[in-house]
């Protein structure tokens, strides 16, 4: 029993000063955290509230908040029921996300393995691929603009030359979204080709000579070892592309302002029309709460994703 | 930061700044400085903008104008956001479609009653309408822009046409004849540009041609729209006909015209500088074609100053823009004629201006412009008036596109703008 008593009052007297210890190294945690919590409600977390709060309201931005009638859900009934474009651009962001993830994704695996191998000058290849990315996505789509000019564009001129009958690029209900998408894709190779080229550097040398030892080929190695030690990077390249590309705007914006008929309009930039074209700021907030929550749910899948194959 | 961010971050604003939307006007002490905004920030404009500042500045040594500009797509966010942020200007130039707006959302400060009465007095009856809503006026008008037939000379007279057509079976059969193909079937040459992708760009010849039409945009009493009745669909026909025959083809642009590739276009008079530059002598204008025996209209829209009703510095404020919209300068005009004549090449509302410049807009290309201003109309000032608009855009596009015939096209745009109307009524 005295054991017991001493070894509790031992206890007890080490405990204290590790509360003590503990206690100012969790202040000094929370004194570091401190700035960025307060920066994340601030300017994540109240605006995203205060969206919420707007989308059940009818607001023009002109009115003080205080005043803007309540709507309860008439916002997302509208958008959800009774407005076909509200649909359409839903449908252009799914397609235009499809298409650029896939295409941007594969285009850049494809480079990154190109360069990962026997390449001259290799630092000057990643920089070509990679100038895309840093220039201003509205300089881009001005030159593309004039490049798909169905009179004078470049590339009528190229299938003129090889007497091939000219398109029509962004002027046409059936081709304006896919010249769009081409241009994304020419846009965010180079990122996505610097991402795959860290994870094919990443996955040890030693594995493929066993592999090869074994007598694998090429093709073999690349399906057998490259893709699955690759497949975080994979997934983490979906993640971040699909989350861009269903938010895009500029390259829309600048190409066709959603034209022609809407056939290029997609979420963000109806948003952006109806809230400071049609100073409809309710039914926007609306809009972007929704689109909020197709992408949580889109990551949210993506990520359990992840996890299991980790 | 993304869209969806700013949308955000902007709404976020509006919580802190509640207070500076209410705050009471207060009379001015001491030094008083006005903010004015305008979307004129190109040099050449400010070039002769500015010393009409700087010369009410020195006139009244106690007044400092502090002018904003910003690009005409970005003018109407700035007002609105500076309204949230609680750094609303003084002085807006604005465009009036933007009125019904503003005057239900209590932006607006009345003018007072001497301004009202010079408005009234010299001003004509259209730009009095066009800067009134709801029998108020709400500001001193500017510039005014209507549209008319733009050709390019030469290629008319190529096509075998020695005058400008004036009726829509003339345009349709000088268009086609100025049209030009390659062996490949592509256009190389349109005979009639419409121009698409911009609300204005399609609405205001469509209208035009509407009211050369007799057809009607909207009830008198503004409790419906009535373009999609018969007067419309034909308008919509007769542009969708010059498409589907290849004179009008939807891949031309304004740089087409402004590079001779476009026999014709409907237009405003605001182009012709740069026409006058890019198609030197080769530019010629003339009345909207009409059809079933109508007379020639044409659609007529205004810009005007205001102020804002928070404005701390009001009475300040509507004494500059009586000066700078009434105070005779050398050779009569007013300080807003003479620039809105030598430096935007536009038409000047004011009557004394019009008469003062006569010499500047007896030039061939605006002169049937001014013209226009006795039959033109003005752009209906109705309650959601801008999305109307753009709705109304989309469908012509969709009936241009083949998506739908044209009075399908126009019924699913009257039944949107009937809706819109009776919410914002």
């Amino acid at each position: 029993m005295s054991i017991t008593i001493t070894g509790v009052a031992r206890a007890a007297n080490g405990a204290a000063p590790r509360r003590r210890t503990y206690g100012r190294r969790a202040l000094a945690g929370y004194g570091f955290i401190t700035p960025a919590i307060v920066f994340l409600i601030g300017f994540a977390l109240l605006p995203f509230l205060f969206t919420v709060y707007v989308s059940l309201h009818d607001w023009n931005m002109l009115t003080a908040v205080t005043s803007m009638p309540f709507r309860g859900l008439e916002n997302y009934s509208y958008l959800i029921f009774e407005d076909p474009l509200f649909r359409q651009t839903f449908a252009n962001t799914f397609v235009f996300a499809a298409g650029n993830v896939a295409i941007s994704s594969l285009l850049a695996l494809g480079v990154a393995l190109l360069l990962n191998g026997e390449v001259r000058f290799p630092t000057f290849w990643r920089a070509v691929y990679f100038l895309p990315y840093v220039t201003s996505s509205v300089a881009i789509s001005i030159v593309w603009a004039n490049l798909y000019h169905p009179s004078y564009g470049l590339f009528n001129g190229i299938l003129e030359l090889f007497q091939l009958p000219g398109a029509r690029f962004l002027a046409s209900l059936e081709t304006a979204l896919p010249s769009v998408i081409a241009v994304a894709v020419w846009h965010a190779v180079g990122y996505y080709m610097i991402i795959f080229l860290a994870g094919l550097q990443s996955i040890p040398l030693e594995v493929y000579e066993a592999a090869k030892v074994d007598g694998a080929n090429a093709w073999h190695r690349f399906l057998s070892i490259t893709l699955p030690l690759l497949r975080p990077t994979l997934l983490f390249v979906a993640v971040v592309n699909t989350l861009g590309s269903l938010q895009v705007f500029d390259l829309a914006f600048v190409l066709t302002n959603g034209g022609p008929v809407n056939a290029t309009n997609t979420v963000v930039l109806y948003m952006y029309q109806t809230a400071f074209n049609f100073t409809r700021m309710g039914r926007a907030s609306a809009m972007a709460v929704m689109l909020f929550l197709v992408i949580l749910v889109i990551t949210l899948v993506q990520l359990r994703l992840l996890r299991e194959r980790e | 930061m993304n869209i969806v961010s700013r949308l955000v971050a902007s709404l976020a604003i509006a919580a802190m700044v509640v207070a500076a939307c209410t705050a009471a006007p207060e009379t001015s002490k001491g030094p008083v400085k006005l903010v004015v905004l305008t979307h004129w920030g190109d040099q050449a404009l400010l070039a002769v903008l500015q010393p009409i500042f700087d010369e009410y500045q020195k006139q009244n040594p106690n007044v400092k104008i502090e002018h904003q500009s910003v690009a005409f797509d970005e003018l109407l966010k700035r007002i609105t956001t500076g309204r949230l942020g609680g750094s609303a200007p003084d002085i807006y130039h604005f465009y009036n479609l933007w009125m019904p707006e503003f005057v239900a959302s209590d932006l607006l400060q009345q003018p007072p009653g001497d301004v009202i009465a010079d408005i009234k007095k010299g001003y004509s009856q259209s730009s009095v309408d066009g800067s009134s809503y709801r029998n108020q006026v709400w500001g001193y008008p500017t510039e005014v822009n209507t549209y008319q037939l733009i050709y390019n000379k030469k290629l008319l007279q190529e096509a075998g046409s020695t005058k400008p057509p004036a009726t829509w079976d003339e345009l349709r059969t000088v268009a086609t004849k100025a049209t030009k193909k390659g062996a490949d079937g592509k256009v190389t040459q349109a005979g009639f540009l419409l121009l698409k992708g911009w609300d204005s760009g399609v609405v205001h010849p469509w209208s035009s041609l509407l009211w050369s039409n007799n057809g009607d945009y909207v009830a008198k009493d503004n409790s419906k729209v009535r373009f999609n009745e018969k007067a419309g669909i034909e308008t919509t026909q007769f542009e969708v006909d010059l498409i589907k025959s290849g004179a009008a083809d939807l891949g031309f642009t304004m740089d087409d015209f402004a590079a001779g590739k476009v026999a014709m276009t409907i237009m405003a008079n605001w182009w012709g500088a740069a026409l006058k530059k890019a198609l030197p002598d080769n530019v010629g204008v003339a009345p909207i074609p009409t059809n079933g025996g109508a007379q020639s209209s044409t659609l007529q829209y205004n810009w005007l100053w205001g102020v804002d009703k928070g404005s701390k510095q009001g009475q300040e404020a509507w004494k500059f823009l009586t000066w700078l919209n009434g105070a005779p300068q050398a050779g009569g005009t007013s300080p807003m004629g003479k620039y809105l004549t030598t430096a935007l090449n536009a038409i000047p509302a004011r009557m004394s201006d019009q008469q003062a410049n006569a010499s500047l807009l007896g030039d061939a290309f605006v002169k049937p412009f001014v013209d226009s201003l006795r039959t033109s109309r003005s752009e209906p000032i109705i309650p959601g008036a801008q999305e109307i608009k753009t709705v109304l855009q989309k469908q012509i596009e969709a009936a241009w596109f083949g998506q739908k015939s044209p009075k399908d096209a126009l019924d699913t745009a009257a039944t949107e703008a009937n809706r819109i109307l009776s919410e914002k009524r």
